[in-house]
């Protein structure tokens, strides 16, 4: 039905060839929901529903002379939804089929840019298909597939009955380091409820922050730490063979526990050293990643200055039956240890996926204006790698929670309701190619009033 | 900025003389040379022969595009009209009896428009992103290669002898029964809507990207207007070719194009709309401009005379389609809501 606005929505389904995107339409169209819809197709699939409305179309993506990708826009879009508002008989709902190969941010960006269309339609939604058997085999090559997934509001993970539970595992956490944001299925056949891809308004700035709450502070990209307090002297860690060859950690100096997790976190988004069984350790924020060789696996480092220390590791250390001992054989326990949900998206540094999420997810107050000069310079500088992003924030002198979303470098915000009862915070995601998490973090500081 | 309570406005200035209600929105008209028919086409696919009685017209729908028509042109001798639509079809019908004479297949999709030529029964088709030429038998005896895009825009120049193509890319200018190959001007814009001046001086087109384009159709040298609050869907030459007007926003923009042309001039601008303007027109042999806008107003301009407003009327729905007759002498405007009215020109 029409929003409130009276804006038509419009839904995006993307997906690659043979992922069920036409198989999705068709469950749309067939199910007795009592919607006009109108549908643009750029695949030329079998529609196998009576439609009113099934319009086919090439994509003509517009390049505006400045080549700026944000200002890319679909003329064939423009001019078919130009056409599609000016009928007595109005739809209800718009749904777009793209190709396989299509890049939604300029289809995304036609909405926000083409001001008739931005008039007359909202757009709702981008639903991506994954073919959970065969995405393996393109994921690493095609910008097309990451960019989709990246883009997503809704992922549905399809074909899962022709894939083993523990790849599907693997996948999804793969999907989701790339796109925190979005919700993700498992579906066979494309079966799942209408209500759960359609009418999401996803882009609509009072509902930008329908996150998914574990992102955004919960989950960290480690799954334990300990405190120990060290004297000055050489150390081992020793392990036995345990449940997974991946073994991650840091050891870093302890001395507020708050902005040591962000500190840990920072680490945990570098480049790890791998580094064999009877090599040095450093207690300086080096990220290892330790080659779990052999049958009796002992690494050394020398503490410098005695005081406490944390380790922070993506697994529960105790599943490799791990020990630090001291110079003198005495076994050193924590003081302290805590567990973590972990992040998905730092379980397997072996990805060097392009594309990631950032969140931030910080108490203090934002000062407005050091945060809008971050964000301009920000935008300005790396718009073009940031697909879409969305934030409440907690500015400084405000009664009122800030929402904000984006795509590319369009940017829209504004004051949302007031914060109430509920406790000030500031909550932000960035979906994007090679992002640099400690740069956003930092930039992110520095706007703190 | 000057805003107009419709109710002070100066009413008589001109007169209807009879409207229809074809119920859906008009997206292109046409007058037969003569002026005794008009042909309307809807965007839910009507073609409509509308027969000017003067103070009354009779109308009867002649056939229907698929999907939605987009267009309707008359042949100079006034014995047929085409129309073409987004199913990819034109159809020919007789320019009297309404009946329909023939209906071809073009393109696989989008028709955006038909345009017979002023001077000859040759009819140029957008057929998608090729410019095709059809001959009085409806024969295809001239196909482009692809445009950048599907084409927005085509029009004859007025002596009859190139059509100019808008797309992606900017113009390109094609001649039938040439052997040149089509002459282009390029510009990395997506060109929407495109106007020879009378004279042929120029080639104007409105944008995408909120901008409005000359061409000087000699040299090839070109320049960019900037400054539209919005993308530029409104072009009309005044009948001597010194004065283009612009959409794109709520201000009638006036280009002096007379002499050096209108790079480095300040163009006038004539205010009254607070809504966009949908449609201007310039009369034919004549001195009057009519600009619509989205809130249904009417209004009615001698620019060369006077920078104020003349008067105007208020329409029952925005405008979506302004045709002078030939002669100048009647005004047919189409509506959003279906309606078709004529008016007097200005007394």
């Amino acid at each position: 039905m029409p929003t409130a606005s009276g804006k038509v929505p419009v839904t995006v389904l993307t997906g690659f060839l043979g992922s069920g995107k036409t198989t999705l339409l068709n469950r749309i169209l067939s199910e007795n929901h009592g919607k006009r819809i109108a549908v643009i197709e750029n695949e030329f699939g079998e529609i196998g529903v009576d439609n009113e409305l099934v319009i086919g179309a090439e994509e003509e993506i517009f390049e505006m002379n400045n080549g700026c990708i944000c200002c890319n826009v679909r003329g064939d879009l423009i001019r078919i939804l130009g056409s599609l508002m000016k009928r007595r008989e109005k739809f209800d709902y718009i749904l777009i089929e793209t190709t396989g190969l299509a890049d939604p941010g300029p289809v995304a960006q036609t909405f926000f840019r083409d001001d008739d269309l931005q008039e007359a339609f909202e757009l709702d939604g981008i639903v991506t298909l994954v073919d959970a058997k065969h995405v393996v085999e393109h994921i690493d090559d095609s910008h097309e597939v990451k960019e989709q997934i990246a883009f997503a509001d809704i992922i549905l993970l399809n074909k899962t009955d022709l894939v083993q539970p523990s790849d599907i595992t693997q996948l999804e956490s793969r999907i989701r380091s790339m796109n925190a944001l979005a919700k993700i299925y498992q579906t066979q056949n494309a079966q799942i409820p209408i209500d759960q891809v359609l009418q999401l308004r996803a882009f609509d700035l009072y509902r930008a922050l329908d996150l998914e709450p574990n992102f955004l502070g919960h989950k960290q990209p480690f799954a334990w730490s300990g405190k120990f307090d060290l004297e000055a002297g050489d150390y081992t860690l020793s392990f036995k063979p345990g449940p997974s060859f991946d073994l991650s950690l840091t050891v870093l100096p302890a001395s507020r526990m708050g902005s040591l997790l962000e500190t840990a976190r920072n680490v945990f988004a570098t480049e790890a050293r791998a580094v064999k069984p009877g090599q040095l350790l450093s207690t300086d924020g080096q990220l290892y990643k330790l080659l779990l060789l052999g049958k009796e696996i002992k690494y050394q480092f020398t503490n410098q200055s005695p005081g406490l220390y944390t380790l922070f590791c993506n697994r529960d250390p105790s599943g490799f039956a791990a020990q630090l001992v001291s110079a003198s054989g005495r076994i050193i326990e924590p003081v302290s240890s805590c567990q973590y949900n972990l992040d998905h998206q730092h379980h397997d540094h072996e990805h060097d996926d392009q594309i990631t999420s950032v969140g931030i997810a910080h108490d203090g107050e934002l000062n407005l204006e050091k945060f809008q000069v971050w964000l301009n310079e920000l935008l300005a500088e790396k718009g073009q790698d940031i697909f879409r992003m969305k934030g409440v924030l907690n500015f400084q002198g405000s009664s009122d929670r800030y929402v904000f979303q984006g795509v590319h470098m369009l940017f829209d915000g504004r004051p949302d309701r007031p914060w109430g009862t509920e406790p000030r915070k500031n909550a932000l995601v960035f979906i994007g190619r090679n992002l640099d998490r400690q740069e956003l973090n930092a930039g992110f500081q520095s706007c703190l009033a | 900025m000057s805003s107009i309570d419709p109710s002070k406005l100066k009413r008589d200035l001109i007169d209807e003389c009879w409207y229809v209600a074809l119920e859906e929105h008009i997206i292109d008209l046409a007058w037969s040379p003569s002026s005794g028919h008009l042909a309307a086409a809807t965007v839910e696919g009507r073609v409509v022969l509308i027969e000017n009685r003067g103070h009354s017209a009779f109308y009867q729908q002649v056939g229907q595009h698929g999907l939605g028509a987009n267009s309707v042109s008359w042949r100079s001798d006034g014995s047929r009209f085409a129309s073409a639509g987004q199913d990819g079809v034109v159809q020919f019908f007789d320019g009297s009896s309404g009946e329909q004479m023939q209906s071809i297949q073009v393109s696989k999709g989008w028709v955006s428009k038909v345009a017979f030529s002023p001077r000859r029964p040759v009819l140029a088709v957008a057929a998608g992103k090729r410019l095709k030429f059809l001959n009085e038998v409806g024969e295809v005896f001239y196909e482009s290669s692809d445009h950048a895009s599907t084409i927005a825009d085509i029009a004859w120049n007025p002596s009859g002898t190139a059509v100019a193509v808008a797309a992606y890319n900017g113009v390109t200018v094609h001649r039938p029964g040439s052997a040149e190959e089509p002459r282009e001007y390029s510009w990395k814009g997506s060109s929407l809507v495109l106007a020879w001046s009378p004279d042929e001086k120029y080639i104007a087109t409105g944008e995408q990207d909120s901008t409005v384009h000359f061409w000087l159709v000699q040299s090839g040298e070109h320049a960019q207007m900037r400054g539209f609050p919005t993308k530029v869907l409104q072009l009309a030459w005044n009948s001597s070719g010194a004065k283009l007007a612009t959409g794109g926003g709520s201000g009638v923009i006036l280009w002096d194009c007379s002499g050096e042309g209108p790079m480095g001039r300040q163009p006038d601008i004539l205010q009254a709309h607070i809504n966009k303007i949908t449609t201007l027109a310039y009369q034919p042999n004549g001195s009057y401009l009519i600009s619509t806008d989205a809130d249904g107003l009417l209004c009615v301009w001698e620019p060369e005379m006077h920078s104020h407003l003349l008067g105007g009327k208020s329409l029952s729905a925005p405008a979506s389609c302004l045709r002078w007759t030939a002669q100048g002498d009647r005004l047919a405007v189409g509506q959003n809501d279906g309606v078709v009215v004529l008016f007097t020109a200005p007394k």
